[in-house]
């Protein structure tokens, strides 16, 4: 699976647009995680373990999308989007993250 | 017949209530005895137990001669309190009413009432924890569902609860089955396009239900299947516009979940993008 945020791909040629593309994934939901994150920003280190939560549910974002063009029989996404949006949630910590393109066919 | 059984059990309470009384005071003598002349051990007035001794045996003696049986030493469950109240809240303050004093009027109350605090403390107690936790029912489910597979091969209770599993295939299925071309890139290669202009379309979501036992991972599920359901209704919204003015696809095609209403208390889904004609 190819995956890119531009119209075209370089060296192959697009076939078919087959479709839409998307892929979601939750994190910060949890209390205990979110009272930890905090803890760490006021002490002022880097938040990591709040990076890898990041880090995962982007993962699984682009993962439930790979999915999806596959089960379409595509084998390219072009014009990848992708975004975090704070949804409140405790200490505004839930993030929602999206992951969404144009499955395609290339040769 | 019942007015008789009625005299009887009055006759019966008023015997009680002197007995009582009469046992209560005795060992309110007791304890002022034992107060005035300072009999204590370490500071530890013996009144305290020797007053509720006096009075449930006076009591007691006084029963079995008027009443012809025992009615169960409640002058000394009354001395019991009333000695701890006393001595430990009212004439030395510096304990006054913390942890141990507290728990030694749970225990004086355990003795005087037991079936009342068992019953608070089991039933009450135990149950609202349980509920809280959700372990009963999860219990009684796991034990129903056992019988009725076992023993009268029944198919298990679904959850009547909702299910907030989001079919994703059949979601995206029914998105690519519009006869409609969502693209996310900008310009589609080799297509003649006839452009239609800028398209909107927004689906407001109302935020996942507060649970009582507090369940963050459920939460975080019924969010999520709200989000997508209110992306998929937003999509084909946004394809029905354009095929109203027309077209049969959109390009640059922009999804935005946010936060709004007064507080944040709902989600707002919009898509947008350039509605056109491909050909």
């Amino acid at each position: 699976m190819i995956l890119t945020s531009s119209n075209t791909l370089e060296t192959k040629e697009i076939i078919e647009y087959v479709g839409l593309v998307t892929g979601e994934s939750l994190i910060g939901a949890n209390i205990y995680k979110d009272l930890f994150s905090g803890v760490r920003d006021v002490v002022g280190g880097r938040t990591s373990k709040y990076e890898e939560e990041l880090q995962k549910a982007r993962e699984i974002a682009l993962k439930s999308m790979e999915e999806k063009a596959e089960s379409l029989g595509a084998n390219a996404i072009v014009g990848l989007k992708l975004s975090y949006d704070n949804l409140g949630g405790t200490m505004g910590n839930t993030i929602l993250v999206t992951a969404y393109g144009t499955a395609v066919k290339c040769e | 017949m019942e007015l008789k059984i009625n005299k009887e059990r009055r006759k019966y309470l008023r015997e009680a209530i002197v007995c009582i009384a009469i046992a209560t005071l005795i060992g309110l003598v007791v304890y002022q005895i034992f107060l005035y002349f300072k009999i204590a051990i370490f500071g530890w007035n013996l009144g305290l137990i020797f007053a509720p001794l006096t009075a449930g045996y006076v009591e007691t003696i006084l029963a079995n001669r008027i009443i012809g049986e025992d009615i169960g030493a409640i002058s000394a469950f009354i001395l019991f309190a009333y000695t701890t109240f006393y001595s430990f809240i009212l004439k030395n303050p510096t304990l006054g009413f913390n942890f141990i004093t507290i728990g030694s009027i749970a225990v004086i109350l355990q003795a005087a009432f037991p079936t009342l605090i068992n019953y608070i403390l089991f039933t009450v107690g135990l149950g609202a924890v349980l509920y809280l936790l959700g372990i009963f029912k999860k219990f009684n489910r796991f034990v129903y569902n056992g019988i009725m597979v076992h023993i009268f091969k029944k198919a298990p209770e679904v959850n009547s609860e909702q299910s907030y599993e989001f079919d994703e295939f059949k979601s995206n299925e029914l998105i690519n089955s519009q006869d409609f071309y969502f693209i996310t890139s900008t310009d589609p290669i080799d297509q003649r396009i006839i452009n239609l202009g800028q398209f909107n379309a927004t689906v407001i979501i109302d935020k996942a239900t507060i649970r009582t036992p507090p369940d963050p991972e459920e939460i975080e599920k019924e969010t999520i299947y709200h989000l997508k359901k209110g992306k998929d209704m937003c999509l084909i919204e946004l394809a029905n516009e354009i095929k109203a003015a027309g077209g049969n696809g959109i390009i640059d095609l922009d999804i935005q979940y946010s936060l709004i209403g007064l507080g944040g208390d709902r989600y707002q889904v919009s898509a947008m993008g350039m509605g056109i004609h491909l050909s």
